[in-house]
């Protein structure tokens, strides 16, 4: 069986008043099916142009080069009429803000069953019943009133959650996560990483978790792929990148996690 | 909501009361003698007060502010014995210059001036917001710098200006059309439609400018938000993120702007109707200052306040109705 996502050589170009800069530089990974590829770097190493460059979402004025293919199937140069087939339906994106990344005039419930009639057709009346199911996939207590309420009436994890059963509600195999953890305080964070994991788990499908965050991936990722300044710096299983990182970049971003055993540095108090 | 309503509509009425207590006080204190005026040249001490007595003048200030209150809610008399005459309510008093009603001018004129409201306004809403949309969507582009120019200089453009180049041109030199007169719908639809049509488009353009010009900025903004990014990640045909996830958000704001101008132009379109002839509300109002009749200008100023408080109203109430974060909340 192939490997569900292979990326190799991306790059992607931005147009600038002084020229073509390229803010991703020759990428490549794959991702099999049942994997956890965690991309890591900071803000403006370009992972999530990457991501976005996977989904065909690029800005206006970028442009991809390399190959992206999904399941065997070239992504890149597709007209966006067929890339929107796929959107949604196979591969799927979750954001970082999830309060601005839903439409606040909506309720929860039409923007997860406009996806699912985009794709699947059929009545209201079923896309309903299929949102408030993915509602309650996600762990959404009293779905059935909840899929009812706006995106204002949640809190920012069930926010997550309701985005998370957007994405999933076509069941795709790819699914892109940016950041989904990160506007979230640390204890939701946990249960949405949790519920990611475990949803991966259960369907079987890849998950690109994207973080700056080298602590957050150690849990779920089976491999890990570290990037700066729009290069792929480390490329590794993840045992490999925690156990014994070759690069200094991953070893310095391993080192700026908190451990609960480091000495506290002088003059630094709580 | 029946509480929320009952303040608001306890706002209206104070704020109505205020502006008549002003506009009763600008006058009293400030204008001519009206007296002076009715009497004309060949005028005797005596006949003025006579004049200022029918008129109720010679009563405290206080007096003549309340007369007029109750007058608009249950009628009143002015004079006494042979003179007396009754008005009845909503009584706004009579003209000095015609002795007409006011309540029956601004009756008779109110259809005028909605009239040319409700025109312009069909016009500058499909123009300006369908200029501003195709704007926004072909941001950058020589449509969009087109059409932006056009809107600055159109805006920038006075409406009597444009009242008077558009006559020179459709009436006087192309004679395309006849100069507006007051035709009933009913008596002659097409005569109606003639006299109405540059009214509504001088009225209109400058709204225009200014609508296509808000309408471009707000989905330009609309379109860069997050949750146009993840329409577009759900696979969602452009025409439904379009429809559904831009132009609700990017429009509910342009609906509250027009509720207030709207509201504002039932007042009369004071330049447009001048310039036009039209005997609206706004005409009313000009003459009505130029020849300094009391009565007639409280009563103008009345109803302009009186639109634009319950505008404010309706704005709020529909504001809600269109974007679910906002809701109702008792004080």
């Amino acid at each position: 069986m192939s490997d569900l996502l292979v990326v190799e050589d991306l790059t992607v170009t931005f147009p600038t008043a002084r020229g073509p800069v390229d803010v991703v530089r020759s990428v490549s990974f794959t991702l099999g099916r049942d994997e956890t590829l965690g991309i890591v770097g900071e803000s403006g190493s370009g992972k999530s142009m990457t991501s976005l460059a996977v989904m065909g979402l690029l800005p206006k004025g970028a442009r991809a080069s390399g190959s992206v293919r999904l399941d065997g199937v070239e992504l890149l140069g597709r007209p966006d009429r067929e890339l929107r087939r796929l959107r949604g339906d196979r591969m799927s994106m979750i954001f970082q803000d999830p309060l601005s990344s839903l439409n606040p005039y909506y309720t929860v419930g039409l923007q997860i069953e406009e996806v699912y009639r985009a794709h699947r057709g059929g009545s209201g009346k079923d896309a309903r019943k299929v949102a408030i199911a993915a509602l309650q996939q996600v762990g959404l207590p009293d779905p059935e009133r909840r899929v009812d309420y706006y995106p204002h009436q949640f809190s920012g994890g069930q926010r997550q959650r309701v985005m998370i059963a957007m994405a999933l509600v076509c069941s795709p195999e790819l699914l892109i996560a940016d950041e989904p953890t990160t506007a979230l305080d640390v204890t939701v964070q946990a249960q949405i990483l949790g519920l990611l994991a475990g949803l991966r788990k259960d369907s079987g499908m890849g998950l690109v978790f994207i973080t700056h965050d080298l602590a957050v991936i150690s849990s779920i990722a089976t491999r890990v792929l570290v990037m700066r300044q729009g290069e792929q710096v480390e490329y590794a299983t993840a045992e490999q990148v925690f156990a014994e990182p070759r690069h200094d970049y991953t070893r310095m971003l391993l080192d700026s996690i908190p451990r609960i055993d480091d000495p506290l540095d002088e003059g630094v108090t709580a | 909501m029946a509480r929320y309503l009952a303040g608001r509509a306890a706002g209206v009425v104070v704020i109505l009361l205020l502006v008549c207590l002003f506009t009763f006080v600008i006058f009293f204190t400030l204008s001519p003698d009206p007296a002076v005026m009715i009497c004309g040249k060949t005028c005797t001490p005596e006949r003025i007060h006579q004049i200022r007595d029918a008129l109720g003048l010679n009563e405290p200030f206080l007096t003549q502010f309340f007369s007029f209150l109750i007058g608009i809610f249950a009628g009143r008399d002015y004079g006494e014995g042979a003179n007396l005459v009754h008005c009845a309510a909503p009584c706004l008093g009579y003209s000095f210059q015609t002795n007409q009603s006011v309540w029956d001018m601004v009756v008779e004129r109110l259809p005028v001036s909605a009239t040319v409201a409700i025109g312009a306004a069909v016009l500058w809403l499909l123009v300006g917001i369908a200029a501003g949309l195709v704007s926004a969507v072909k941001e950058g582009t020589w449509w969009d710098r087109a059409a932006m120019g056009l809107a600055l200089g159109g805006s920038s453009v006075p409406n009597y200006v444009l009242a008077l180049a558009l006559q020179y041109v459709l009436v006087v030199q192309l004679q395309v059309l006849p100069f507006p007169q007051a035709v009933a719908f009913g008596d002659d639809p097409v005569v109606w439609f003639q006299s109405y049509l540059m009214p509504w488009v001088v009225l209109a353009a400058g709204y225009a400018c200014l609508y296509a010009r808000l309408t471009r900025a707000n989905v330009i903004d609309t379109l860069a938000e997050n949750f146009m990014r993840t329409a577009r990640a759900k696979g969602l045909s452009p025409v439904l993120t379009m429809r559904r996830h831009a132009l609700r958000p990017a429009l509910t704001p342009i609906a509250t702007i027009f509720g207030m101008d709207f509201a504002a132009l039932l007042g009369g379109a004071l330049i447009t109707e001048t310039v036009f002839g039209l005997n609206g509300v706004g005409k009313m109002a000009a003459d009505s200052i130029a020849k300094n009749d009391q009565p007639v200008i409280m009563a103008v100023t009345l109803l302009a306040a009186f639109f634009v408080v319950v505008g404010n109203v309706v704005v709020d109430l529909v504001y809600t109705a269109l974007d679910p974060r906002v809701r109702i909340t008792a004080r």
